[in-house]
Parts: structure tokens; C-alpha cells; sequence
């Protein structure tokens, strides 16, 4: 086999559906939108937690702004039978991404643990990516960006700053499940723990709606949640193979 | 050897010595500036290069008293997250809470006292010493109470609880003043005046959402702003899929918040009559046999003119609806009902408030799991004792007219933003000679000061909190400092202290510090044998560890009774509107949004988070039913003037699906004037308008009461939200499934920890 062949193969391998099954972690998580209320807490969190840029009005005006998660908003029906339905929508993982495929220098790609990662001292900026993705979750920084003085003493030093002309989006926190399995090696474990890690969302969510875990863990709260009848995942039909799981909203009858 | 003569030769070196100098200068015009690396010789104990440390302390955005644990990295306040042991929030924070980094790191804080040497009012702060500052008040605090006339200072503060309070309480009387009042603009002063008249005390019952499975909200948007919303989500989550039975939420407001869009059911009843409407059921209830007390026939008395035939027409709500309402939720076990809010903030708002008790009275949801819990006494203060509501402000502000006023001392409090203008409060202000602030920035009501004395934000503070609205059990935390101050700022407990001091008045702590400590001491001095420590040291350094702490005092609560009184006072009257309905069509309900009361309003990440319901940044906007707007020819953007009897504000209209035609509603929290670059010059403060009509039995504003018209004036402008499309379009993203798929969940909240 010619060295060539064997890189397509190792290549080929780890591109069939189910292959992260090989690897230790399969990051999933759910999101209850009949516990969900819509509040925002999660918003900010991500906010906090990851370096988003405060982006002023104008850039919101021009539908510049960064948010890595964000709540989009249906009304259904009319008054007085009207209902809104939120979700909240942040990078779906997806294990088919039509965004890693376009990417023509591979700033993007899926790493071993089942996340769409993106390298910014790669990117190039073509914003390729952010068309092919149907869930529009990838942000552009078209500007750099400033903190007032010293709002920048906030910023979290585990995550990197990106500047102008650079994509953006969800991590899962990576930076969280770095230090987890860190301290999991430390510790002597060679797992990380059921709910030893959580991004900053589900951290901090009020109602406890989302839930993040293993899924190559069958016993993993994620992994029982994604079992749940309820489980359904947004633009299914376009067979991205999302990490992201949303549970129905109940209509119940009073 | 070249031929140099001497001439030559000093030319030369001459020439040499010129480019040398030259290229130094350059090169040490090129050099990065010098950075200096400064290890710490000795370094903090809990301070170690790249490895977070964990803080525990309390969140002071709001008044629910969260615990947080604050994240810190290389002496620096990282991220704020829930504390998991705190039993309010378990580990959970709202948006507010996660932004109050930005309350730390704001760039407009003040950073030392200031003095001002223009017209008050007028920009003309200039820095001044400590020294200088705490003389010029004390000075003034010294004649006052040397001349016995210490009634003539009042202190105003933001609502704070635990022993800060108990500490401006003793300085207020060691001055010689009764005028010490604490002021929020969202506190429920209806609600604790409708728990005395029913429950006969005036303290919040514990509204157990957690384990009701039917929860009828009379107004109060319990998710996002009444009471302890973190709190209530979890109850809500629990309720939903905690258990076997889904839980069933109904909200009946005339504008549907975040907990109307929330709940299974969102009832539009006409503003201000939630009561009648809760009469209506509880008409209902009794004469459809599901209650079977003894004082039954009182009962009957008293609902007698409650049918449902006249409740529906009041209300607008219709009598199969009514009776569909009243027969789930008396069938439901445990059921629950609340009122708050837009309920509460009416002419009869503590009538309504009352009725709401009644109906859970009824339903047999008084003292039971899943209903309304009785708390015992907390075991510290809390801010309710002096709580100020409108009609005491409005006594203030005439006492300050009248010239009865000469020192008034401000923390962190903003009549001037949320006082409607009809209650000329800035105006009344003018008239006191001296005004300090503690304030750590210069808001609408501090721009006022003669002297600002800043005071350390709760990160940089020490404090504790008793949650009022409880657990069913007493519950206390520390607050304790996360980082060093940034600036040269004081807390507000040590600049009263130094204040005592220096007026001849001292009280028995060396700082705000030592006070704390010495109020927990107490409380373990009371409950040394629960504690399984030691000594209060260890006690102590458990708590700051902890973050919180409970007692194991839940109260008794099955014997609860009304008294024939209270059952026969009972009646809800027909609200009370400003504004002759015929000039001013709509009802203004002015709701707090993601900036709360408006203290938010200088948080950047707060302006930016777009809005719960409508995905609206940075601004103010007026929501309209659809079918008016068309009516009125008016489409999103179209600028108004929102006019009622008091005056106006101009905002752009929002198309808004879930409001009933004949109420506009407005966010409360933009509209500032000062409040430092992200807050000022933006959208308008509906507050501004209303009317100051009072409900007499509490006191409180009916800030929900005031009718207003909509006059367009011809400009249009963009509405700035992040919601393109506000419809799904067949795209099937939220998707939905019927009842009988409910499937109980595991879920993944923390297991509650009380350290004893």
C-alpha cells in the first residue's frame, strides 16, 4: 500500500458515520424547550465566558454582531390564540458539517471528540463557511474589537481574543473540557466524568433545560436524555448529523 | 598611514560622537516601553499563576439573593456562576447576575471622591480627598445632631438586607434621624400588605412552584423578574419534568411576558381585574362543592356577587374559560396560585393580592408541599422594615419642599429614574443644601450630590443577604470581597462607620468587616449545637468556604385559618384608571426588561442581550396589538408620542402578536440621562409619564393605572433587534408534540448542600 493510499484510508476511516465510537468522547448536548423559558441567562453566560466582543449598536444595525448563542424567536397563530416559541441556536456540532467541507484552507474541521472546531490563525476569512451553514450560527468579526478600559481585566484568559477578518462560533467550551480532562489525567482517571464538564450555558441555566455529556457513554445523563421520545434535531432533513438535540415542546391540554 | 591632520581629526571624531549620540536617542526611541515581570516575594496563599480560584459570595443585582461563586485568575474577577450549595439558585445565575463583572469593570466607575464645585447638576465634579469628603459630611452631620436636629438628615439606599441594614439602621439612630428608608423600585409592597390582611404577618410565604402541579399566575412573571427568578425556574423545570405528571402553567396579564409565553395557557383578562377574575374561581370553587370548610357560608357571603356570568363580563374572559380555570385548578394536587406585577400594581392591587391568598385558601394549597409555605422569622434582616413605597417618597419629597430636609445621604438608590415626574421628586431634591452620594456612579439622582463618596461594588465588599421570600426554612449568606478594590473606593458599611466616628457617634466595629462578622457570631451563638464545629472561627471559615448557610427551623404549617375579618373584607373593586378613557384609549403597562429597574442600563452586556419577548438591543419601544396598529395605520418603526395626562415620551412602535388591542405596553430601564456612556441617551423611560395614582391600601404606585394616547408623528425609524423573521415559515424549527408524550427526566440539579 503506497503512502498515499494509506492516508486516504486512515482518512476514509474516520470519515463513516459512527466512527467517533472509536474514540473516547462523543460531546452531545440537549436542550428541553418545554423547560427552556427563554431567559437569556445563557446568552450572557457564553458571552462572559468566551470573549465576545462588545460590538455596539451599528454593528447590530448591520447584523454584525457576535453572539455564540443566541434565541430566535416564532410567534404562532394570532391574538388572544398566540403562542411564541423560542430556541435557544448555537453551533449544532454537526458530525456532517457542511461548513467543514467548504472551508478551503481547513480552518474548520472535526476534531476526535465529536467537535467542530475552528483554528483562527488559520482562517483566511473567505466566510465560505457561514453560507454553507443552514443553522447561520458562524460570526465574522468584520472590525477588530476594543474593551474599554478595564473591562478588558474581565476577559477569560483560557480563551484566546480573535481579531478582524476571522471566524467565530461555538466550542463547547472546549477550553472547559480541556481543563477536565486535565484534571481527570491528574486525578489518575482515564475518563472525565459524567457532568464533570459543562459550557457556561448549561452552567448557568435557570430551568435547567440543557443537558451536555458523552454520548458514547450509555449511562451519561445526555446520553439518557437523547433517548428520550421527545428528541428531535432542527433541519433534520438536511442530514447534518447534529450533536445538538432539542426535546419537543409539550402542548398539553389544560 | 592616510594623511589626518589635527583639523581633520577632531572634525572626524566630532562627527563620530554626533551619529553615536544619534543612534542612541533612535534606539531608545524605537525600544518597546520596559515592562516590568513583578513576582509576588511573598505571594497570597490562594494565589497561584494560571490556576482559578474560587470565591463564594452573593449577587446584589437584584433582591433574590443568589449565592454565586466568583472565578478568579491572577487577583482578578473572572466569571460569575452560581454557588451550587446556595438552595436559592443551586448553581444557577439569570443574565443579570452573570453581568454584574461588568458593574466591577465598568469603565465609567468612579475612582475617588469627588466634590462638586459647579451647580449641582451641572458636570462640575472634581476629585477630592477621602479626608476631605468624610469631613465635609461630617460636619454637616455634626451640627445637625449637636442641635438635637438630626430629624433633618434622612438616609435613602437601594434595599440592601442582612446586617448592612441593621448598621444604617444604628447609625440613623445614633445620628438622631427616623428618616432612613430603603428604596426599590420592583419591591412587592402589595404583596406583603395583602399577606398581613390574610395571613396576619408581613413577611413573603414561600411559594413552592417546585412541586405544584398547577400554577395560576395572576400577573406575576415569575421567570424573569418577581421575587427570585432563578428560583422559580428551577420550581418551573421541576414541575414541568422533575416528576411523573407534568405540571400545567396558566398566566392571565393583559401583556404576555417571558412567564405567559412560558406557561401551557395565557389568559388576556383585562388590566386590573386578575382579581375579580380570582373571585370568579373562587365563586366557583365553593359553589361547585370542591370546598367544605366550616366557614363555608361565610364563604358564600362574600363571593356571592362573584358569578361567573358577571366575572366574565368584567374581565373579558369567558365563562367556559372560567369555569375550565377554576375546575383544574381546584382538581389539581398540589395546586398554587401567585399574583404580582402587573396584578399587583393597580389601584387594587393589595384587593387582588388578597383574593389570590383566598383562592388558595380554598383550594387547599395553604401549607401544603406545592402550595404556599409559611417561612419562619429570618435570621437577619432583611430590607422590607424599611422599605419606602411611593406614598413615603412622596412624603419625603414634601418634607424636602418645605424646606425640612438639610443633609440627605444616598446609596445606590434612583428615585430620580424610576419617581414618575408627576412626583416632582429632582425638584424636591434641589431644595435640600446637601446631598451625598455613595453611589459608584454618577446616575440621574448622584448627578445631584454636592459630594460623592464611592462606595466598593459587592464584589469588592463584604455583606451578607437573608433571602426574604425564604425556602420554608431560614437561610442566610456571606458576601465576602473577591478581589481587591480596584479604585480608591470604600465600602458602603465602613464610610457610615467612619462617618459615625467622626460626628462623635461611634459604634462598636472597626469596619463593615468586623459588624458582619460580629452579626454571624450571634446567629452562631444561637444555633452553636446544630453547627458540629467548634468555635465560631470554624464556623466561620466554614461559612466563607460554603457561601451559605440554613437553619433547620422550617415551621409548622398546617393550621393555618383565616379570621372572619379577614374573610369578610375580602372584594376586589373595579380598577381605577388616570385619564378620561375617551382622550386616552390605551392602558400603559410599563414592565422591567432585561435592564431591571433601569441599574442595568450601563452594562454593556445587558444592552446587548437582546430582549426576552421581542429580540430588541440597545433601546426603547412600544408594543401594539397587531389589529391597532393596522387601525391606527402604524407599522413597526413608526415613531409615537406616548402622551397621558402627565406628559409624553416618544419611542418607535413594535408589532407586538400577544397584547390585548386596548393596553400598550413599554420597557422600563432605557431612558437615562446620566449613568455613564452605554446608558445615556437611549430610548425613553416610560416611568416618567405615569400618574401618581396610589393604591391606598399599600402605598404603592399603580404604576399599571395610567391611561395614555398614541400620537403619530410622522418619522420612522429602525428598530435594532437580532429576530429576522419572526414566524417559523413551515421550517419546522421549534417543534412541538402533544401531552400524553410527557416523559419524566432525570435531571441533572445539583444535589442541595446545607452546611450546618
Amino acid at each position: 500500500m503506497s503512502f498515499l493510499d494509506r492516508i486516504t484510508e486512515g482518512w476514509r476511516k474516520n470519515r463513516k458515520p459512527g466512527y467517533h465510537e472509536n474514540f473516547d468522547y462523543h460531546w452531545a448536548m440537549t436542550i428541553d424547550l418545554d423547560q427552556c423559558s427563554g431567559c437569556g441567562a445563557c446568552v450572557t453566560a457564553c458571552q462572559a465566558e468566551n470573549n465576545l466582543p462588545i460590538v455596539g449598536e451599528d454593528a447590530f444595525v448591520k447584523g454584525r454582531e457576535v453572539k455564540w448563542l443566541r434565541l430566535e424567536h416564532y410567534w404562532e397563530g394570532e391574538y388572544p390564540d398566540v403562542k411564541l416559541n423560542v430556541i435557544p441556536m448555537m453551533c449544532q456540532h454537526c458530525d456532517s458539517a457542511p461548513c467543514e467541507t467548504v472551508c478551503p484552507v481547513s480552518a474548520t474541521y472535526h476534531n476526535q471528540d465529536g467537535l467542530n472546531t475552528q483554528i483562527y490563525n488559520r482562517c483566511i476569512g473567505t466566510r465560505s463557511c457561514a453560507v454553507y451553514c443552514p443553522y447561520e450560527v458562524r460570526y465574522f468579526n468584520y472590525n477588530d474589537h476594543a474593551w474599554d478600559s478595564p473591562l478588558d481585566q474581565q476577559l477569560n484568559p483560557d480563551v484566546s481574543v480573535r481579531e478582524k477578518g476571522v471566524m467565530e462560533k461555538c466550542t463547547f467550551c472546549i477550553q472547559r473540557i480541556r481543563q477536565a480532562k486535565d484534571n481527570a489525567k491528574d486525578d489518575g482517571r482515564r475518563r472525565v466524568r459524567d457532568g464533570e464538564v459543562q459550557p457556561a450555558c448549561v452552567q448557568t441555566c435557570p430551568s435547567n433545560a440543557m443537558v451536555f455529556g458523552d454520548r458514547n457513554d450509555p449511562k451519561s445523563q445526555v446520553s439518557r436524555s437523547l433517548r428520550d421520545p421527545r428528541a428531535y434535531k432542527v433541519l433534520d432533513e438536511l442530514n447534518t448529523n447534529s450533536s445538538v438535540v432539542y426535546l419537543k415542546k409539550v402542548e398539553a391540554e389544560g | 598611514m592616510p594623511n589626518i591632520d589635527r583639523r581633520d581629526f577632531i572634525k572626524l571624531v566630532g562627527a563620530g560622537g554626533v551619529g553615536v549620540g544619534a543612534g542612541v536617542v533612535l534606539r531608545e526611541s524605537i525600544k518597546h516601553p520596559r515592562e516590568h515581570l513583578i513576582p509576588h516575594v511573598l505571594a497570597p496563599e490562594d494565589y497561584s499563576s494560571g490556576v482559578a480560584t474560587w470565591y463564594n459570595s452573593v449577587c446584589s443585582m437584584c433582591s433574590a439573593g443568589c449565592g454565586i461563586s466568583v472565578r478568579t485568575r491572577e487577583g482578578r474577577a473572572k466569571k460569575i456562576e452560581g454557588n451550587p450549595s446556595h438552595a436559592v439558585n443551586q448553581g444557577r445565575l439569570c443574565a443579570l447576575g452573570q453581568a454584574g463583572l461588568q458593574v466591577l469593570y465598568n469603565p465609567d466607575r468612579l475612582t475617588g471622591p469627588l466634590l462638586q464645585s459647579a451647580d449641582r447638576g451641572a458636570d462640575g465634579f472634581t476629585q477630592i480627598t477621602w479626608e476631605d469628603g468624610l469631613t465635609r459630611v461630617a460636619s454637616q452631620l455634626d451640627v445637625l445632631r449637636a442641635a438635637g436636629r438630626g430629624n433633618r438628615i434622612a438616609l435613602l439606599t437601594r434595599g440592601v438586607g442582612g446586617h448592612l441594614a441593621e448598621l444604617l439602621e444604628s447609625f440613623a439612630e445614633g445620628v438622631g434621624t427616623n428618616r432612613l428608608f430603603h428604596y426599590d423600585y420592583a419591591h412587592p409592597h402589595a404583596l406583603y400588605a395583602a399577606n398581613e390582611r390574610f395571613f396576619g404577618e408581613q413577611q413573603l410565604p414561600y411559594y413552592d412552584l417546585s412541586n405544584t402541579r398547577h400554577l395560576l399566575s395572576f400577573g406575576a412573571d415569575y421567570l424573569a423578574g418577581w421575587l427570585s427568578p432563578v428560583h422559580h425556574s428551577l420550581g418551573f423545570a421541576n414541575s414541568r419534568h422533575g416528576g411523573d405528571n407534568r405540571g400545567y402553567f396558566v398566566q392571565i396579564e393583559p401583556r404576555m411576558s417571558p412567564s405567559g409565553a412560558a406557561a401551557d395557557e395565557w389568559v388576556p383578562a383585562k388590566p386590573g381585574t386578575e382579581g375579580i377574575l380570582a373571585l370568579g374561581l373562587a365563586h366557583h370553587i365553593v359553589a361547585s362543592g370542591h370546598y367544605d370548610g366550616d366557614d363555608i357560608d361565610e364563604w358564600k357571603g362574600v363571593l356571592s356577587a362573584y358569578t361567573l356570568e358577571k366575572v366574565a363580563e368584567e374581565t373579558d374572559v369567558s365563562e367556559s374559560v372560567l369555569q375550565r380555570l377554576a375546575e383544574s385548578f381546584a382538581n389539581a394536587s398540589p395546586s398554587l396560585a401567585i399574583g404580582g406585577d402587573g396584578a399587583a400594581n393597580n389601584s387594587n392591587g393589595v384587593d387582588t393580592l388578597v383574593a389570590i391568598n383566598a383562592l388558595n385558601y380554598l383550594a387547599g394549597n395553604v401549607g401544603t408541599a406545592g402550595g404556599v409555605v409559611f417561612n419562619p422569622n429570618p435570621a437577619g434582616a432583611t430590607s422590607h422594615d424599611h422599605q419606602a413605597n411611593y406614598r413615603t417618597l412622596a412624603q419625603l419629597a414634601a418634607s424636602a419642599r418645605n424646606g425640612d430636609i438639610d443633609v440627605l445621604i444616598l446609596n445606590d438608590a434612583n428615585p430620580v429614574f424610576t419617581m414618575p415626574l408627576a412626583s416632582e421628586f429632582k425638584a424636591a431634591l434641589a431644595r435640600i443644601p446637601f446631598i451625598v452620594s455613595l453611589s459608584s456612579f454618577i446616575d440621574e439622582t448622584s448627578a445631584l450630590a454636592n459630594v460623592v463618596l464611592p462606595s466598593h461594588t459587592y464584589l469588592e465588599s463584604w455583606g451578607d443577604a437573608f433571602p426574604e421570600h425564604g425556602m420554608g426554612f431560614s437561610i442566610g449568606a456571606v458576601s465576602q470581597p473577591v478581589i481587591a478594590p480596584l479604585y480608591d473606593t470604600k465600602a458602603t458599611g465602613d464610610i457610615v462607620l467612619d462617618l459615625a466616628r467622626r460626628t462623635g457617634n461611634p459604634m462598636p466595629w472597626d469596619s463593615l468587616e468586623d459588624c458582619i462578622k460580629d452579626g454571624w457570631n450571634k446567629i452562631y451563638q444561637r444555633n452553636a449545637s446544630d453547627t458540629q464545629t467548634d468555635s465560631f472561627e470554624s464556623f466561620w471559615r466554614a461559612l466563607l468556604k460554603a457561601g451559605v448557610w440554613g437553619e433547620k427551623n422550617h415551621r409548622s404549617n398546617d393550621s393555618f385559618r383565616p379570621n372572619a375579618s379577614a374573610i369578610a373584607n375580602i372584594g376586589v373593586d373595579v380598577p381605577v384608571f388616570s385619564g378620561d378613557a375617551e382622550v386616552y384609549p390605551f392602558v400603559l403597562q410599563p414592565f422591567l426588561s432585561t435592564m431591571h429597574d433601569g441599574r442595568a442600563a450601563n452594562l454593556p452586556w445587558m444592552q446587548e442581550l437582546p430582549d426576552v419577548m421581542t429580540s430588541v438591543v440597545y433601546g426603547s419601544w412600544v408594543e401594539m396589538n397587531p389589529k391597532t396598529a393596522e387601525n391606527l395605520g402604524l407599522a413597526e418603526g413608526d415613531l409615537v408620542d406616548v402622551e397621558s395626562t402627565e406628559g409624553s415620551v416618544r419611542a418607535p412602535i413594535l408589532v407586538y402578536p400577544a397584547i390585548r388591542p386596548d393596553v400598550i405596553a413599554m420597557p422600563i430601564g432605557q431612558g437615562h440621562s446620566n449613568y455613564g456612556r452605554y446608558a445615556s441617551n437611549r430610548g425613553t423611560n416610560p416611568l416618567e409619564i405615569l400618574s401618581p395614582l396610589v393604591d391606598e391600601s399599600s402605598g404603592n404606585l399603580a404604576s399599571n393605572a395610567t391611561r395614555v394616547k398614541v400620537v403619530a408623528t410622522g418619522k420612522h425609524i429602525e428598530i435594532v433587534k437580532t429576530s429576522g423573521k419572526s414566524r417559523d415559515l413551515g421550517r419546522d424549527i421549534v417543534q412541538t408534540t402533544g401531552g400524553s408524550d410527557h416523559t419524566a427526566q432525570t435531571n441533572s440539579i445539583p444535589i442541595m448542600v446545607i452546611p450546618t
